[in-house]
Parts: C-alpha cells; structure tokens; sequence
C-alpha cells in the first residue's frame, strides 16, 4: 500500500514538475506570478480532449500540436498587452494575470461547457506487476514524456541561443538591452515557453484526470507549491519539488483522510515560505 | 476645501435618505456596493497605504463570517458580542500571520498570504463538528418587515463605512499613515530612519483585518447562510483589487469611487448576459490594468495621487524582488 503510493507519487511528480518549470520561468524571469498558468494547463487538456474526439489523435501524440498552439497565444498575449505592464509592481501583474485567468475560464466554458471532460483510452487499464506494485502503462508513458520535456527544457535553457538570452535577460535586464537583446521579445518568448509546457502538461493529465472550466484555480495552486518548493527559476528544483508535492499528495492520504489532502499541500505552502523562501534546494535564482 | 465639505454633506445626505426613498432591489444593492468599498478600503490599508499585495485579505472575511454563525448558532450570542468576537478573532489571527508572512516581500508575501487563506477554508470545511463542514451553517435571522431588516443592514454597512474612511482619512495625514508610506516607498531607509517596520506593517494588517472580519461578520448575519467556498472565495480579494485599482490605491476616496463603478457595470452588464458575466470581469480587469492602473482619481487630483505605486514599465531594479 505505502509502496504503492511511492510509487504513483514518483510517477504523477514529473507532470508536476513539468507544470512548476514553466510557472517559475515566468516568475524568476519577469518577476510575474501567472495566475494563468492553470488555465493553460486546462486547455492544453481540452484541446487534447478535442483532437482525441473529433480527430482520434492519441493524446501523446496531440503534445506538439497542443505545445505549438500554447506557445503563440501566450507569445501574442505578453507581446501585445502583457510587455505594457511588467515592469509594473506585483499588485499589477498579479491582478492582470487573474483577469486573464477568469476570461479564459468563461470562453472555456462556452465552447466545452461546465461538464468534465477526460480522454477515455482504449489501453487505460493495461500495466504490469511488480510484486506488489501495479505500474499502469498510461502513466508509465506520462512520467517517461515529462521527464523527457523536462530534458529537453534544461537543453534549451542551456544550449541554445534564445535560452542563453533568456538567462540574460532575468540576471540583468539593462545589461541585456546594452548588449542588444530585444528584452520584450524574449518576454514574449519565455511566456510562450512556458504556456507551451503548461499545454503538454494539460495533454498528459488529460487521460487520467477530468476538466472542468474551473480547475484552473486549483492548478495553479500545485504550481505555486511546486515553484516554491524547488526555488526559482531551476530545472532540477522544479523537478524535486513536483516530486515532493507528489509523494507528499499520495503516501499523506495513505495516512491523513483525503478531505485533507488539499489542506496539506498549502500547509507545505506556508511552511516552506516561512521557513525557507529560497527553496528546498537553497539558492535563489539570481 | 468648503466645496469639498459641502459635496460630502449632500452626498452623506442622500445616503442617508436613500433607504426611505428607494425600492429594497437599490437598497440591497448600495448596501452591497457599501460593503465592497469597505472591503476595498481595509484593502487599501495594507496595500494600497503600505505596499504589501495581501492577496489572502479574504481569510479575515471569512473568519468574521464564520465567529459570528458559529457563536450565534452554536452558544446562542447575540449579533453585538458575536460582532466584536468575531472582529477580535480577524486581528488576532492578523498578528500571528503577519509575523510570520510579513517578513517575506512581493510575491512570496502573497502568494503566502494566499496559501494560508486557502488552507484555512480547508480546516474550517473539515471541522465539520463546529462549522457544519461542506453544508454550511445558517445564521439565525433577524425577524421581521423585510424593508426593515434591508434599512438595518443598509446603516450597518454605511457605518463601517463612514468610521473605515475617517481612519484610512485620518492614515493619510498622521504619524502612523506616514510610516506606512514610507514602507511602502522604501523600507530598509524606513527601517534605518527608525521606524520599526515589522510594528508598524503588522499594524497596517491588523487594521485592515479588524474591518474586513466586521464586514465578514455583517455578511453572515445578512446573507443567514454561508458555507467556506463562498466566504473563502479568492475572488472577493480579486474584486477588491480591481476596485482599488479602478478608483486609485492608496487614496481616501478612491474605494468608494472604485466600488460604486464595478458595481453599476455589473449591474448594467452582467445581469443582462449571465453566460459571459465572468468573461466581462475578466476583460474589464485586463483593460482597467492596461489603461488606468493609477486608478480614475489620478485623472481628478493630478499631482496629489500616489505616483510611486505603481510605475508601470518602471525601468530601475524590481524593487519588490
């Protein structure tokens, strides 16, 4: 049973961990906390939900189209209204980003309804034994596509140009205009980004948990814990803490009724921000 | 100045006939519009005044809301005790929290702010045995003429916010106001000058706290029915901001003008398109963020607004990192 819930806890932390990477780019880079994030999360998922239905694309496979569309709502987002306010203060950003919250919620609502939402798939229940454990192929698939995304954003932050310039640009902003770095664009970019790896996040969770147009909120709860557990803008931190938040999730209510289970994950909130606001890991992003 | 006192007494005036005059739909109505501005301006207080973003302001609403249903329910209290038991709980609760979470700066103050607020619906909901957990709880209501009871509640909210505008007026001009601004402008030179910073910010919450569980604890005895989602809704805080930010942050009026402007579109608007009425909201903040974040008092008292609060594009270091 407490194997059990090791286990599917490891196996759910790397969603997580892709879900907090890209909510603490934004923050560690633009110094934004995007209420947002669960909402583009949710409709990676619905579109993942939709591209299943009407197309029978296999949601693994919807990742690149949902990832591509993700990335140029939220490039077209910060480019032409976001980029006016962010170097404004926290009371700013914060209120935008829960407007923008609330509107995606009701256009969501109005094209899939309020009724929840799931990929039903034809090999849901296979899996195999390990002694005791069961390890469901499905979510078997979902840790390996997370941790592989998880990889392949620590390439991109570190080889590339564009991530290079990021880096940049949220070490020193002036110094990255002086050296010529188009600042604004590649706040767009790192918007994009990140909205790219909440939308393969929505299309992982989307065969093994139901949406509805309101689970944005709740999302974006997991994502603040994971954040501030792993510390600011790190790869490995995200990926430590979406672990964390899952085991914490899954062996706590083996222990602890699952009516508190939501209690748990905002008391770990709180007490990591109390007692170690830089992160289970240590050091601050800058 | 003597205009300014004459317009405030005519408005005071028609606030206070206004009950007399209107049908219970508009008394319900400014009532309501009353107890937002009340809101916004305990809002104001610590974010506005002394730039810390509480975006959990609504744990003391609902903790007013809560003490006051709990104790008339459950110990038979009166509306009066419940009233001040249930504004002591809110400051008391301000002081523990705000020496834990005031510490922390920008985001991590509200995000933290925001998790405990969220944790605290969560033991409220599961202390079934005291609270009625998921099925709410029902107040005992006032008996009675409904147009009564609707004027009752009507001066109740009007008070709170006649005597919350005397104080945020009175934080404009003296000592303690002053030293909130000067946390919020700059708070290592506030702390070098001598003021103690960590007193004074978790005076600043307390305040805010002591009218937002008043208004909490008016709520429940209004509405007789509350349950935690409701009371706990995230979105009274978001509501509270973008009335700040309509009206003005941290200026006198600037809530009142904040409140009363939300509300006239939300009934203009809203209630004629109940599908889209979260998507206006939401558009509506966008927009207001966009365009007028120093808030419509800024267009009316140019100079005297705070001009510090919010640089939008400020190209200096983030100050609140």
């Amino acid at each position: 049973m407490l194997l059990q819930a090791v286990i599917n806890g490891l196996l759910f932390g790397a969603v997580y961990a892709t879900i907090g990477i890209g909510f603490s780019l934004v923050w560690g880079v633009m110094n934004i906390i995007n209420i947002a994030h669960g909402s583009f999360i949710m409709v990676g998922a619905y579109l993942s939900y939709t591209l299943y239905a009407v197309a029978g694309i296999d949601p693994f496979l919807s990742i690149p189209l949902v990832m591509a569309a993700l990335f140029v709502i939220a490039y077209v987002i910060q480019k032409f209204s976001l980029n006016r306010v962010v170097r404004g203060s926290v009371f700013i950003t914060l209120t935008f980003t829960f407007g923008l919250q609330i509107l995606i919620a009701n256009v969501c609502l109005l094209i899939w309804s309020a009724d929840y939402r799931s990929v039903k798939l034809p090999y849901s229940s296979a899996g195999f034994q390990i002694g005791e454990v069961v390890i469901p192929l499905v979510r078997l698939g979902i840790f390996a596509v997370a941790l592989i995304l998880t990889g392949l954003f620590y390439l991109f932050m570190r080889r590339t140009k564009t991530g290079i310039a990021i880096n940049a640009t949220a070490l020193n902003f002036e110094g990255a205009k002086t050296v010529g770095i188009d600042v604004y664009n590649i706040y767009a970019i790192t918007f994009g980004v990140s909205a790219a790896l909440a939308g393969a996040a929505g299309c992982l969770i989307s065969p093994i948990m139901s949406v509805n147009p309101f689970v944005g909120g709740p999302l974006v709860a997991k994502a603040f814990v994971i954040a501030i557990l792993g510390g600011l803008g790190s790869t490995i931190g995200a990926l430590v803490g979406g672990m964390v938040l899952g085991l914490v999730e899954t062996v706590g209510t083996v222990f602890i009724p699952s009516s508190y289970q939501e209690l748990l994950g905002f008391s770990v909130l709180v007490l990591v921000l109390v007692f170690r606001p830089q992160g289970l890991l240590g050091k601050r992003f800058y | 100045m003597k205009t300014k006192a004459i317009v405030l007494g005519i408005l005071a005036a028609l606030c206070i006939a206004a009950p007399f005059l209107l049908t219970g739909f508009w008394v319900r109505l400014i009532t309501f519009t009353f107890m937002f501005a009340v809101l916004a301006s305990a809002l104001n207080i610590i974010a506005g005044f002394t730039g810390y973003a509480a975006f959990g302001n609504m744990i003391f609403f609902g903790l007013g809301a809560y003490t006051t249903a709990v104790l008339m329910t459950r110990l038979g209290f009166s509306f009066p005790p419940a009233l001040a038991c249930s504004a002591a709980v809110a400051v008391a609760v301000a002081i523990v929290l705000g020496m834990l979470l005031l510490r922390l700066k920008g985001h991590y103050f509200a995000l933290g702010t925001l998790g405990a607020a969220e944790a605290m619906k969560y033991i409220v909901e599961n202390m079934t045995k005291i609270t009625g957990g998921g099925q709410g709880i029902t107040v005992p209501s006032l008996r009675g003429n409904p147009a009564v009871i609707n004027t009752f509640f009507y001066f109740m909210m009007f008070g709170l916010l006649i005597i919350i505008l005397v104080v945020v007026w009175r934080l404009s001009k003296n000592r303690l106001g002053y030293a909130f601004k000067a946390i919020r402008a700059n708070e290592e030179a506030a702390g070098v000058m001598g003021i103690d910073t960590t007193r004074y910010k978790v005076t600043a919450w307390a305040l805010s706290a002591l009218f937002t569980g008043l208004t909490g604890s008016v709520y429940a005895f209004w509405f007789t029915y509350i349950d935690a989602p409701t009371v706990f809704d995230v979105m009274w805080v978001v509501k509270m901001f973008v009335i700040l930010l309509i009206g003005g942050a941290g200026t006198v009026f600037g809530p009142v003008i904040g409140a009363f402007i939300l509300e006239t579109i939300s009934e203009l608007v809203w209630s004629r398109f109940i599908n889209l009425h979260l998507g206006i909201l939401g558009l509506i903040i966008i927009l207001v963020v966009l365009f007028m974040p120093r808030g419509i008092i800024s267009l009316v008292s140019q100079g005297k607004g705070i001009k510090d609060l919010i640089p939008v594009r400020r190209q200096a270091k983030g100050a609140d990192r």
